[in-house]
């Protein structure tokens, strides 16, 4: 069964005409063997009800009398008279039950006991087609009112029979083709009428899941339902290839938005050296003949800029999405330490790192995706632990896998959000997109996601493969 | 024979002028035998055209079922002549005259023939007792009289000799009835089972004659003695030995498969009166 829904439709309903062909050709076959019957049955008694009572009436007053000449001159008479085929012996028995004569005194010889040709035998009227070439019908001989003796008669119904199963050979056979004909026509017609369903069918498989639209020319304007299905269709298509386009362009907003969240904290981080800066400025204008103070500030100066520039740089490599190839290093998550550590001190959130993956672990993963991944969760715990909260982030590697966990002791993740990350179906409406990039870009590396909310912390893991395509 | 056959026929001749009475309009009533083969309509109806033209009145052709019937509408004179079978004829030889006799194969005589079906190995009589046997009437000497009187003389009748004894009231009959198996053996007429084997040889092809009796008188035509000088009787007996000299009587006669009708003497009887004797004794 499985497998004929798995057929194609342009198969499946010329088989289903064929089955109903099939089934109705039973039916009204069984109908005409059963009418046929019938009219055999009704010809056959009334032969033998003609034959026994034609026959009783001539022989009355012979048997009454026993005259065994006359019984057998009629009964040789009425034999002859008749087609003869039909008739295969009639057995005339007096009332003592012996035979008085028979249309064969070889097989009834005279005055031997009848009791062994009534076996079987039926009344005329009850007489039926059992599939026996021979049946036998008997009657009472009765001749002024009382029972002077019986009348055994055996039928040939051989061509009866053969008349029978002639006839279901020909339903057989006619139906067969007639059958064969109409699920041919049927398949043809059916195929002919489903051509466009077809035409739809390819359309939607063809590119694997980017459904092409059908082209005007090969929309079937006789149909007017199948002309509007195939016109939907196309609007559809349309609206799907909107619908990505806009998935891309909120998830590569999404990626600025993040950094656009990060830029008010990083403006802090680079103010925050500046002072510092502006201050050993001055005082090297200020005491520019003291070596040790301009030394001192110098120094300053230099650290301040030093850490400006390692901002920068891993704002600029965070922004470097398109660096495709680099390995994932160590230093990949000390940028991004320095990316949240100004988050974190905004929210006055108290920061578990551990990075215990080797940089061999690390290389097998790309660098771009994970960071991405990771800071992309790191915002989110980080929104969601809320003022005070903690946050955690551990990389580790066991077997053949990289595991990235990162956890808050916020609120529970919703439903929505727990979809978005977790689910490949539909977006829900409303929130962002953020969740979504990550679940994108986790299943584009071969890994997996996996949410555990545990003595009030909220825990995302994923998990890469060592042996992954991005090592590629 | 045919000398003699001439005087008659002369005789006849000279008697019917005078003898002419007012004939009535009344049809000449002819009784054949229900031995004979009555079941050919050709042969009735050409003997009826054959009678009728020589008679010059309407012939009836009366069929019964049995000798006796034949023989007591005879005596009553409800019939006025009758082809009948020698036994009956003696039987009432004192009321009955001749008025000729068949030729059959040359000669005025014809056998008995004692029949059983083609595959049985009866070669006698004496083999067929405990048997059911057909004969075709008790008033026929072919198909009774000489196997009752066969069975007299050695002392038992057909009631005891045979299991049973049917009667068929006709010599095709009697051949129907072996033929079929109703009976084992049959006492049939020698013509008429000839014929039958030249007209219905799938008949008599089942059939085997085991025993032939002496020649006998062939039936012969009858007629009340007491009204032999009745023209119509004359004019019968006339036309009757006359059939060879016309074309419808040779046609007759062919149908019939006999040579000619002569005048009979009843001494031409004698054997089957010794077989009536035969049976009265034992």
């Amino acid at each position: 069964m499985l497998r004929f829904r798995n057929l194609p439709v342009t198969v499946r309903v010329p088989l289903i005409t064929a089955a109903l062909m099939i089934i109705l050709a039973l039916v009204a076959s069984q109908g005409v063997l059963g009418a046929l019957g019938r009219v055999q049955d009704a010809r056959l008694s009334e032969t033998a009800r003609l034959h026994v009572e034609g026959l009783a009436v001539a022989l009355g007053p012979s048997v009454l009398r026993q005259d065994v000449w006359e019984v057998y001159d009629i009964l040789d008479r009425a034999r002859q008279a008749s087609d003869g085929q039909r008739l295969l012996l009639t057995v005339v028995a007096d009332e003592r039950g012996r035979v008085l004569a028979a249309t064969d005194p070889h097989r009834a010889p005279v005055g031997e006991d009848a009791a062994e040709f009534g076996l079987g035998a039926v009344a005329p009227e009850a007489l039926r087609m059992t599939g026996d070439p021979v049946l036998r019908v008997t009657s009472p001989l009765q001749y002024q009112g009382r029972t002077i003796g019986g009348i055994v008669t055996e039928l040939d119904v051989t061509d009866l029979l053969a008349e029978r199963r002639q006839v279901t050979l020909w339903l057989l056979f006619g139906n067969a083709l007639a059958t064969g004909v109409l699920a041919f026509g049927g398949w043809l017609a059916v195929a002919r009428i489903l051509r466009p369903v077809g035409a739809l069918v390819q359309a939607m498989d063809a590119s694997g899941g980017a459904p092409r639209p059908i082209p005007t020319t090969e929309i079937p304007h006789g149909d007017p339902g199948l002309a509007r299905l195939i016109e939907t269709y196309n609007q559809m298509t349309t609206a799907v290839e909107e619908r990505a386009e806009a998935e891309r362009r909120l998830a590569d907003r999404e990626r600025f938005v993040s950094l656009g969240r990060l830029s008010s904290a990083l403006a802090h981080e680079v103010n925050n050296p500046l002072g510092g800066l502006l201050n050993a400025a001055d005082t090297i204008r200020t005491y520019a003949d003291r070596p040790d103070v301009v030394r001192q500030s110098a120094e300053l100066m230099q650290r301040g800029l030093g850490h400006l520039r390692d901002v920068t740089r891993a704002m600029l490599d965070q922004n470097r999405l398109d660096r495709a190839g680099q390995p994932l290093r160590p230093e990949d998550f000390e940028d991004l330490r320095l990316l949240f550590e100004p988050e974190a001190h905004s929210r006055n959130l108290a920061l578990e790192w551990e990075v215990e993956a080797g940089a061999e672990a690390l290389a097998c993963q790309p660098a771009a995706p994970v960071r991405q991944v990771a800071l992309n969760l790191l915002l989110n715990a980080g929104a969601a632990a809320g003022k005070g909260g903690e946050v955690g982030l551990k990389v580790s590697n066991g077997g053949d896998r990289l595991s990235i966990a990162v956890s808050n002791t916020g609120n529970a993740m919703g439903d929505a959000d727990l979809r978005r990350l977790l689910a490949s179906g539909p977006l829900p409406p409303g929130g962002g997109v953020g969740l979504r990039l990550v679940h994108d870009i986790v299943s584009g590396l071969g890994g997996t996601l996996h949410h555990d909310r545990a003595e009030g912390w909220t825990m995302i893991r994923v998990d890469l493969p060592v042996t992954g395509s991005g090592h590629a | 024979m045919h000398t003699r056959r001439s005087a008659i026929l002369a005789g006849a001749a000279f008697c019917a002028a005078p003898m002419v009475r007012a004939q009535s309009d009344a049809p000449f009533r002819f009784a054949l035998t229900p031995v004979f083969l009555d079941n050919d309509a050709a042969v009735i109806s050409a003997l009826r055209t054959a009678l009728g033209e020589a008679v010059g009145r309407e012939i009836e052709l009366v069929q019964r079922r049995t000798y006796q019937e034949i023989t007591g509408a005879l005596l009553d004179g409800s019939v006025d002549a009758a082809w009948t079978c020698g036994y009956p004829y003696l039987q009432h030889r004192d009321q009955l005259s001749l008025l000729g006799v068949p030729v059959w194969r040359g000669a005025p005589l014809y056998q008995s023939y004692l029949i059983v079906a083609v595959d049985d190995a009866a070669t006698s009589l004496a083999d067929l007792q405990g048997g059911a046997h057909a004969f075709s009437d008790p008033d026929s000497n072919s198909g009774y009289l000489v196997t009752a009187s066969d069975l007299a003389r050695i002392g038992t009748t057909p009631d005891g000799y045979f299991s049973r004894s049917i009667f068929t009231y006709g010599h095709r009959n009697v051949v129907r009835a072996v033929a079929g198996g109703l009976t084992r053996s049959g006492s049939v007429d020698g013509y008429v089972w000839e014929v039958l084997n030249s007209v219905e040889p799938g008949l008599t092809a089942r059939t085997r004659v085991i025993s032939r009796s002496e020649d006998l008188g062939f039936p012969p035509f009858v007629a009340r003695s007491d009204r032999m000088d009745e023209a119509g009787i004359m004019a019968c007996r006339t036309a009757l030995q006359g059939l060879g000299k016309a074309d419808k009587g040779r046609e007759v006669l062919r149908l019939l498969f006999l040579d000619a009708v002569v005048p009979a003497d009843p001494a031409l009887f004698n054997g089957i009166a010794a077989r009536m004797a035969a049976l009265a004794g034992g």
